[in-house]
This record gives C-alpha cells, sequence and structure tokens, in this order.
C-alpha cells in the first residue's frame, strides 16, 4: 500500500531518518515505537507526504511519488493526526467541516460525516464547541474524528492517544481497530509500548533514525519505587525484581533470549521465576525457536531448537521460566 | 499654559463648529491615507506573505531590506519622489508634482515595507503546524496559502493599520512632493507645520486634536486586532 524504501531525512548534515524499507498495509495497524526524540514524527511527516525525504523512494499502491503533483494526489489518499495536532480557528464541527471542504466532499453530505465521525468517537457533544478551547485529550480525540471523516487509504497517527485517560484510550484504538477491518492501513506511532503491541498487527522499533533489528518482546510498563537498586516493580500480572537506577514511570523489557525455559522449579541466581503454561511455539526456520508462555503475563523466550527437543515441551505444556534481575532492561 | 489652553479651547471650538478649513483638510487626509494604505497593502501583503511564508534564495537579505525600510527617511522619500516627478525629472511629463498623486506615491513607498514587513512577521509567527495540517487534510498549495493567511488574519489587519497610522502622520515627503497647496495638497501634519509657522496656533490646535483622535482610533483598532490575534 504505502511503501518507503532507502528513505533519508538530514537536517543541515545531521541524518534523523535513514530507513531500508517500510511498507504500511491495508487492513493493517503499524505501530512504529521508539524512545523520544528517535525519528518517529519525522518518518510519519514523510509517510504522510508533507515532508519530502532527502532521498529514498515512496510508493503508494505500487505508484511511485516523486513530482509535486505526485505528492498532491498522495496526499488526497493518506492523512496524518500528529501528537499535537493543529485544529484551526472556529468550532470542532467548523474543523470537520473544512477537512471536507478542501476534500471537495458533496456539500449535502458533510453534515452526516461530521455528526458520524464524530459520534464514532463519543465526541458528538463537542460538537459546537470552541476548537480552542478543547483540553488536549478533546484536541486529540477531534483530531482523530477529522481525520477519519476524510475517509483515508491510509491513516497515519502519531501518539494519537498521549493525553487521553485510559477510557479514552480503548474508545479510540476501538474505531481503529474498525477502520483497520473496512481496510485502511493504520500506522501509529507510539511510546505507550503495551498499546503498541495490544492493538497493532506490525511493530517497527525505531532507534537513532533506524529500523531496529529486533522486535522488543515482554515489553511492561511500570513505576520503578523510591527504593532503587535492586528492588521489585509490577509488570503486568508479574512481580518483577529489577536493578533501577531512579524512580517513576519506566518501561522493563526481559530480553526473550535471556530467558531460561525449564520443566522444573530452577534453584539459581535468577531473581526471577515463573510457572506459565506454553500456549504458542514457532520457529524461525534457522535454528530458533519462540516459545509463549502464559505466566499470569505472556512472556516470550528465545531458545534454540536443540534445547526445544530436549525439553520436549509442547503447546498446554507446564515450564518455568527464570530470568536475572540484572538481565531486565528498565527505560 | 494659558496660551496653550487657549489655543486647545479654540481648536476644539473650530472642530464643533465645524470649520470648513479643518473639515476640507481632515477628508483630504483621510483620503490621501486610505488610497495609499491601500495600494501600499495591495503591494505590501503579497510580499510580505511570499517572504514569509516561502524559501528562497536570499531570503534573509529580503527581510532585512525590509525592516530597514521601514526606517527609510522620509525626506529622502520625498526627495526621490521629488526628483522622479520634478519636471526636469524622468516622469516630470506625468505633471503629477504637487497634486494629490505625488502625495499618495510617496506614502505608498513609505507603507509598503510596513505592511511587507509586519506581514511577513505576521506568517512567520503562525504555528508551522497550520500549513502541514492544511496539507493533510489534502489543501492544494492555494489552500494552504488561505489556511496560513485565515490564522494571521488579525496580525495581517494590525500590520495594514499600522501602515495606515504611518502615513496619516508623516509630514516630511506629503509636504515636500505635494507643496501644501490650500484646498488641493493640504494635509492635517502639513498644515500644522503651516499654521504653527504663522502663528495660527487655534488651527495647529484644532488639526492636532484632530490628528490625535485618528491616532487613538487607529491605535484601538489595532489593540482589538492584535487582541484577537492572540485569542
Amino acid at each position: 500500500m504505502l511503501r518507503a524504501r532507502s528513505v533519508v531525512r538530514s537536517y543541515g548534515g545531521r541524518t534523523v531518518i535513514d530507513i531500508d524499507d517500510v511498507t504500511i498495509e491495508r487492513g493493517k495497524i503499524t505501530a512504529i515505537v521508539g524512545p523520544n526524540g528517535c525519528g518517529k514524527s519525522t518518518l510519519l511527516r514523510i509517510l504522510s507526504f508533507v515532508e519530502t525525504p532527502s532521498a529514498g523512494k515512496l510508493t503508494l499502491d505500487e505508484k511511485p511519488i516523486s513530482t509535486a503533483k505526485d505528492r498532491r494526489w498522495a496526499r488526497s489518499r493518506v492523512t496524518l493526526v500528529e501528537q499535537k495536532p493543529l485544529l484551526f480557528r472556529g468550532t470542532v464541527e467548523d474543523n470537520l467541516r473544512y477537512a471536507l471542504s478542501l476534500r471537495r466532499t458533496d456539500p449535502t453530505k458533510v453534515a452526516s460525516i461530521v455528526a458520524e465521525s464524530l459520534d464514532r468517537l463519543q465526541a458528538l457533544t463537542l460538537a459546537k464547541r470552541d476548537a480552542r478551547q478543547l483540553s488536549e485529550g478533546e484536541a486529540q480525540l477531534v483530531a482523530v474524528a477529522r481525520a477519519l471523516s476524510l475517509k483515508p487509504a491510509v491513516l497515519l497517527l502519531d501518539e494519537p492517544a498521549s493525553a487521553a485517560d485510559r477510557a479514552t484510550i480503548g474508545k479510540l484504538y476501538g474505531v481503529l481497530q474498525a477502520e483497520r477491518e473496512s481496510g485502511t492501513a493504520i500506522c501509529l506511532a507510539s511510546h505507550q509500548l503495551e498499546d503498541a503491541y495490544r492493538w497493532s498487527d506490525d511493530i517497527i522499533t525505531l532507534a537513532g533514525g533506524r529500523i531496529g533489528s529486533t522486535t522488543p518482546e515482554n515489553l511492561f510498563r511500570t513505576t520503578i519505587p523510591e527504593k532503587t537498586g535492586y528492588t521489585t516493580v509490577e509488570a503486568g500480572a508479574l512481580t518483577l525484581h529489577i536493578i533501577a537506577e531512579s524512580p517513576g514511570p519506566a518501561t522493563v523489557m526481559i530480553p526473550p533470549e535471556d530467558i531460561v525455559l525449564s520443566t522444573e522449579p530452577l534453584r539459581s541466581s535468577a531473581r526471577n521465576q515463573f510457572c506459565g503454561t506454553v500456549i504458542k511455539i514457532s520457529d524461525d526456520g534457522r535454528g530458533h525457536i519462540t516459545v509463549v508462555a502464559d505466566c499470569g503475563s505472556d512472556l516470550t523466550a528465545r531458545i534454540t531448537s536443540g534445547a526445544l527437543e530436549e525439553l520436549g515441551i509442547g503447546v498446554g505444556s507446564q515450564v518455568f521460566l527464570s530470568v536475572k534481575a540484572t538481565a531486565v532492561q528498565v527505560f | 499654559m494659558g496660551f496653550l489652553g487657549d489655543a486647545l479651547r479654540d481648536g476644539l471650538q473650530l472642530i464643533f463648529g465645524r470649520d470648513p478649513e479643518v473639515v476640507g483638510i481632515t477628508l483630504f487626509s483621510l483620503r490621501v491615507a486610505l488610497l495609499s494604505t491601500v495600494l501600499a497593502c495591495l503591494i505590501g501583503v503579497p510580499i510580505g506573505f511570499i517572504v514569509g511564508t516561502t524559501r528562497f534564495w536570499g531570503k534573509r537579505a529580503a527581510i532585512t531590506v525590509l525592516n530597514t525600510m521601514l526606517a527609510f527617511p522620509t525626506v529622502v522619500v520625498g526627495l526621490i519622489i521629488w526628483g522622479l516627478l520634478s519636471r526636469n525629472g524622468p516622469l516630470g511629463n506625468l505633471e503629477l508634482l504637487y497634486t494629490i498623486w505625488a502625495i499618495v506615491i510617496a506614502e505608498v513607498l513609505l507603507a509598503t515595507p510596513i505592511a511587507a514587513a509586519l506581514t511577513a512577521a505576521a506568517v512567520q509567527g503562525i504555528d508551522p503546524r497550520v500549513r502541514r495540517t492544511a496539507l493533510t487534510l489534502g489543501a492544494s498549495g492555494w489552500s494552504t496559502h488561505l489556511a496560513v493567511a485565515k490564522e494571521a488574519r488579525y496580525a495581517i489587519l494590525a500590520a495594514v493599520v499600522v501602515a495606515f497610522g504611518r502615513v496619516l502622520a508623516e509630514v516630511g515627503a506629503a509636504m515636500m512632493v505635494g507643496g501644501n497647496i490650500r484646498h488641493q495638497t493640504r494635509t492635517l501634519t502639513t498644515a500644522v507645520t503651516l499654521a504653527t509657522s504663522q502663528g495660527n496656533f487655534q488651527l495647529a490646535a484644532a488639526m492636532g486634536l484632530v490628528l490625535l483622535a485618528l491616532a487613538l482610533t487607529v491605535n484601538v483598532l489595532l489593540q482589538l486586532f492584535q487582541g484577537r490575534g492572540d485569542a
């Protein structure tokens, strides 16, 4: 659907994006995850054709997008909701009407599209409100409604729920799921990794403007307690022993390669040991086996085909997962 | 103080008595100011918009030139226009010197950089997301510019008001190229200069008060637009 190949974006000699190949597919939600400043927003601006890359090729529906005319055509099919979206002066309704007028929507249908788009996000009560007086969370919701009203082929969202409460996040992702079902290609940038994991089909990890070679798994949002150093945190349904440097909200990750699988409890130095049931085993064909076990929260472990054979486990088997506190990464 | 007070009282009497001289000069001044402002803005606002919104080689230099032109001495403008329009000048055959058009040309030259520089600053101050958002919503190049202009409309209006204020209060160029001819090219400012030098303080005070009232109106309008722009 929308593909970016060998895309580079530099500002004054500093490369902020250097991507080999990214494809946003129809009927899928692709999440771009990564820390602040990793290039997510720049990549989305490039994918939405509002920023031209310094080098590289972009194609939409196999059609190369290179000229200003191509970009104009592409922008009529793609839209972007920025993290801090801008709503124009006027009411919320005016904003949706304006967007629809830019896409030359049949004027007789505008009123119903506006109402329907706002209603989908349960934001109909905001219709007559002054757009500039909305809270950040409300403005994000309205910007998503405005984008949805355009019925884009590709919908790009930059941290769409960064200012939303949990209920709104659920509502928003629910609508995005429905939009995906209807065939829209959706791509969202998020640093809320568990949401990205929960709602998306594909994950692209971005670090320093480049796509990470591996997809991070076993990620949990947590809060590091005041007592740092060797401490414990809640990670999903698990209690994790970790080494943390500073208190406050954080993301912890258990590298799948660092998990030791066993069929019996281990007596070892590993501070974290969980008992779970294998729910999925997959083979990449190159000797790496990925085992997902339900331990209250899902944990993914990577072992070798030889280890799998020796353990003799399958889906439904009970396993023990051990990991050292020092192996848990804290972001 | 008594002398000044008397002059002010007599001046007010002239204003409220609708003295034909005062009314005539005020209307002429307004005509010159409005005409010059409209022409200056028709030229200056688009220039400012282009300078403020587009990237081109020499943009910084263009902004520097515009800002320098803001401080253009009015007598120098008067001198240039006088040189161009005088009988021996390149445009002498148009016979515009000492007509309303000579004053308008000089004022346009003075007000255009104001309109352009303030418009450029106004659109440069607009959130870059305005342009981006319009583009992501599918706006064409023209619609994108329109969206930026719409967001900057109060600041652009403020630029127009400042240009109007400048033209209204200008004296040097108007005197040089207009000639301060009674019933023909006498503006409020040139009339104040002349009346003062002639010792006609009542008339000078009356014109001065009208100028102040107009300046106050202009500033109230400016505050109003700037207030809206901030909203």
